[in-house]
């Protein structure tokens, strides 16, 4: 289990992550929502040990991940909002750094590599340099490079970032079918459709806090509201769209 | 003047001016060359260094006069007039030659250029009137640099031996036209052979030539500079053994057509003037012509091909070097170095430092009637490619590759920080001590045998060790991947710290281990120091790295001591 206590980020005094507290469970699908700016990926940042937190405690299987974060890192995969990659590589010299600097044996890691690059349909470009791949491309990079070690842990930011219609449904399935492996997997989007299928829970974090933490059809009975876009929309949208797409014609035009 | 040049650089379209001073940056994107990534102060150094030169030049002919009578003035100044023509014609095509190297593609539109200014209303004649601007200011700072001061001195001096009153004056003129020409000639050269390339070829194939026509160009322009005989005399010139090289050199060409312009040059050697004119033209010719349609017909195939495509074929062969890790870093070191065109650049600069040292050792021992025993002219000049290789290597690694995506790296941090420095030791030893400890053998082969050299090699070994653990002292981060406070590397400093420093340490190194070589006992001294000193410098960097953390951000020192009292604040009580 993946549970954070009470964690804060301040940025120069600002605070970024606000006393956040949740917990995730193996088996389980936790979406992590909230618009823009309201902390999800530094929240992410700090479950992956990038950015060290202010205040609070970030605790996998009960114990405190900076006791050991060599090992708690073995067990992690993570695919980070943007997908930056080292462009000067190949997809497959890429991958194999990954697995290299993860420790993974030669030969079990390469066939690995190679099955996962036939899986994503980016086989045939697999020599090809990274600066070359489409945003679909990079991203599926980065979801090979995080499951290729059969982690414990999946942190997935924005994983369906310019992923076609196919590659995206493909995940949506990979998503479930890791969670019922067992998997602890903490998603974080902005689609909230695809979250509502594929998660059981969702944590909806608004200016650096939690205000909201429970399994979907609970905030619906609970706020009476269909959707999961409806309930967010109440929650962590504060101007009125209409209004705001008005005012932006306006300004064009004027 | 600054007023006048700022009121002319104001009636410049403001699309115009926008875009030169991007494209000047752009041009010197090296920001690890600049003095804190400022262009105006880096090339107010750059320029400082090219006039100091030029002083030299100049004084190589002014000081022997100051202590000689007027008769043997004329006949020295006479003399001596052809070698300083061709000193500064050589140095003018060297740096030329260097500018274009380290400015490679600039002047032709790439992916970025066509991407982000194309869906502007810019036309297209303004992007390239912006960007041959940019070259050409750099290239113009360095010539007139390099050549102000030799140009005015070489003309007071040498210009008069002509007899006429206008002398100094013609002089000066032809001089600045050929210095002019040789620079236009070998800028459009290269401009030229690179439009040739990005018409012919597809994309991706031009992305790979023009990488290896860099680093070609490069090794033509360092060699005929080291390599290219000295012809004291017109008579020389005219010896059929020096006919193949100077038909086929063109700073012999542009040190004709100087005598031709000052009206000193023999009718026999007059063919070689006219190639200068034909080359010019040719050179010209070919760079408007291809620069011209590159821009017109390449700006929508850049953005329509692909940078490189996908390939199965070829050689993907990646040896396994130590373990994993290590594999890893020098395999992310390596391609880093290779396919990165500032990595390469930055890494070319020290290369340069080091093949022109290689390149005076072959000359001079050429020269030389027999082979003389291992001496000081072959144990200091390996030292120094030896120092200039570790210690390039080791600024080159300052020089990230890409931040963004040095987050791979800290999330599968999975073992212990000396793990990544031995890596970066490895690393040190495969790109620069084995490659001049290799060079260095290679060089020595031809003129002693094994047996007299190899002592040498065993300390240029150890030499080379001990720098690297010296580089390594406080490097507790992976190679291309920490950001850089602008202006770090600083060149500049590195350039005469080592030329004035290091070279003095290596002359009395040099010294001692000439005296060691022939005595058994105090060559086993020397050797014995070394391996105790190397062992003492390995263990305290492994220790240090043991408690060190991997850092992936180089932090300012700050102006203010903090006390650090609070680190954050209290927790709060509810």
């Amino acid at each position: 289990m993946l549970e954070l206590r009470r964690v804060s980020k301040h940025f120069s005094g600002i605070p970024a992550v606000d006393d956040v507290s949740f917990s995730t469970r193996p088996g389980e699908v936790t979406g992590y929502l909230g618009p823009n700016g309201s902390g999800k990926s530094t929240t992410m940042k700090m479950i992956t040990g990038l950015i060290e937190m202010t205040l609070g405690e970030i605790l996998f299987e009960g114990k405190p991940i900076q006791d050991d974060l060599i090992g708690y890192k073995r067990r992690m995969g993570y695919v980070p909002e943007e997908p930056y990659l080292y462009n000067h590589l190949s997809g497959t010299e890429y991958l194999t750094m990954v697995a290299q600097l993860r420790d993974l044996p030669a030969l079990e890691s390469a066939d690995r590599i190679d099955g996962m690059l036939r899986l994503f349909s980016l086989h045939d470009d697999r020599h090809a340099s990274i600066s070359s791949y489409s945003k679909g491309m990079r991203q599926k990079i980065l979801l090979i490079a995080a499951l290729m070690h059969n982690p414990q842990l999946i942190l997935l930011d924005e994983p369906f970032s310019g992923l076609d219609v196919g590659s995206a449904l493909v995940l949506r399935s990979l998503i479930q079918e890791l969670a019922a492996r067992d998997k602890v997997v903490l998603f974080s989007s902005h689609e909230l459709d695809t979250v509502e299928r594929v998660c059981s829970h969702v944590v909806i974090l608004h200016r650096g806090k939690v205000v909201a933490d429970d399994s979907i059809e609970r905030l619906r009975s609970l706020m009476e509201l269909p959707t999961l876009e409806a309930i967010f929309s109440q929650l962590a949208v504060e101007q009125d769209s209409d209004s705001m797409a008005r005012q932006i014609a306006d300004l064009i035009h004027a | 003047m600054r007023k006048l040049i700022n009121q002319l650089a104001s009636r410049l379209p403001l699309e115009f001016r926008v875009l030169f001073r991007q494209f000047l940056l752009r041009v010197i994107d090296l920001e690890a060359l600049s003095i804190e990534a400022d262009v105006e102060r880096f090339l107010g150094q750059f320029a400082g260094v090219l006039i100091m030169i030029s002083f030299v030049l100049a004084a190589r002919l002014i000081y022997p006069t100051l202590f000689m009578d007027q008769a043997h003035t004329a006949s020295f100044l006479r003399e001596m007039t052809l070698q300083s023509e061709q000193s500064v014609i050589n140095i003018t095509f060297l740096v030329t030659g260097l500018i274009t190297v380290i400015s490679w593609d600039a002047t032709f539109p790439d992916r970025r250029d066509v991407m982000v200014i194309s869906p502007l209303p810019v036309k297209p004649y303004t992007i390239l009137f912006a960007k041959i601007s940019a070259s050409a200011a750099v290239l113009s700072l360095a010539v007139l640099s390099l050549n102000l001061p030799a140009s005015s001195v070489f003309s007071l001096l040498l210009g008069p031996l002509s007899g006429s009153a206008w002398g100094a004056i013609r002089f000066f003129c032809a001089y600045w036209f050929v210095i002019a020409a040789g620079s236009v000639f070998l800028y459009g050269s290269v401009l030229t052979i690179q439009g040739i390339t990005t018409l012919l070829f597809p994309r991706r194939i031009t992305l790979r030539i023009s990488a290896l026509l860099q680093l070609a160009a490069f090794a033509l322009f360092v060699s005929v500079y080291f390599l290219e005989p000295s012809t004291p005399t017109f008579g020389a010139l005219t010896q059929p053994q020096n006919q193949a090289f100077i038909t086929w050199s063109p700073p012999y060409w542009f040190l004709a057509l100087m005598n031709q312009l000052t009206g000193t040059l023999p009718p026999s050697l007059a063919w070689l003037a006219t190639r200068a004119w034909f080359g010019l033209g040719i050179s010209v010719t070919g760079a408007v012509v291809s620069l011209l349609f590159c821009y017109l017909q390449t700006m929508k195939r850049t953005v329509e091909e692909p940078d490189l495509v996908p390939g199965a074929g070829g050689l993907h062969w990646a040896p396994r070097i130590g373990s994993l890790l290590q594999t890893a870093l020098v395999l992310f070191s390596i391609r880093s170095l290779t396919r990165s065109r500032q990595h390469r650049v930055a890494f070319a600069f020290f290369a340069s430092l080091v093949s022109a040292i290689a390149l005076s050792m072959v000359h001079a021992e050429t020269q030389a009637q027999k082979p003389t025993p291992v001496s000081m002219d072959y144990l200091i000049p390996t030292f120094m490619m030896m120092g200039f290789a570790t210690y390039g290597l080791r600024s080159v690694f300052s020089l990230p590759i890409s931040l963004t995506a040095n987050w791979v790296l800290r999330t599968t941090q999975l073992r212990a920080p000396e793990k990544y420095f031995a890596a970066t030791r490895i690393t040190m030893f495969l790109f620069a001590v084995a490659p001049v400890w290799f060079l260095s053998a290679a060089l020595s082969a031809p003129l002693w045998p094994f047996s007299a050299v190899g002592g040498h090699l065993l300390v240029l070994a150890l030499f080379g060790s001990l720098l690297v653990e010296l580089c390594l002292i406080g490097l507790y981060k992976v190679p291309f991947t920490c950001s850089y406070l602008p202006g770090k590397l600083n060149i500049q400093v590195v350039f005469w710290g080592m030329l004035i420093v290091y070279s003095t340490v290596v002359l009395s190194f040099a010294e001692f281990e000439n005296q060691a070589l022939r005595n058994p006992n105090q060559f086993a001294v020397l050797v014995s120091a070394l391996v105790v000193v190397i062992v003492g410098l390995w263990t305290f960097n492994h220790n240090r790295a043991k408690s060190a953390e991997l850092y992936f951000e180089e932090l300012p020192e700050e102006p203010i001591t903090m006390l650090r009292l609070i680190i954050a604040p209290p927790p709060r009580s509810d």
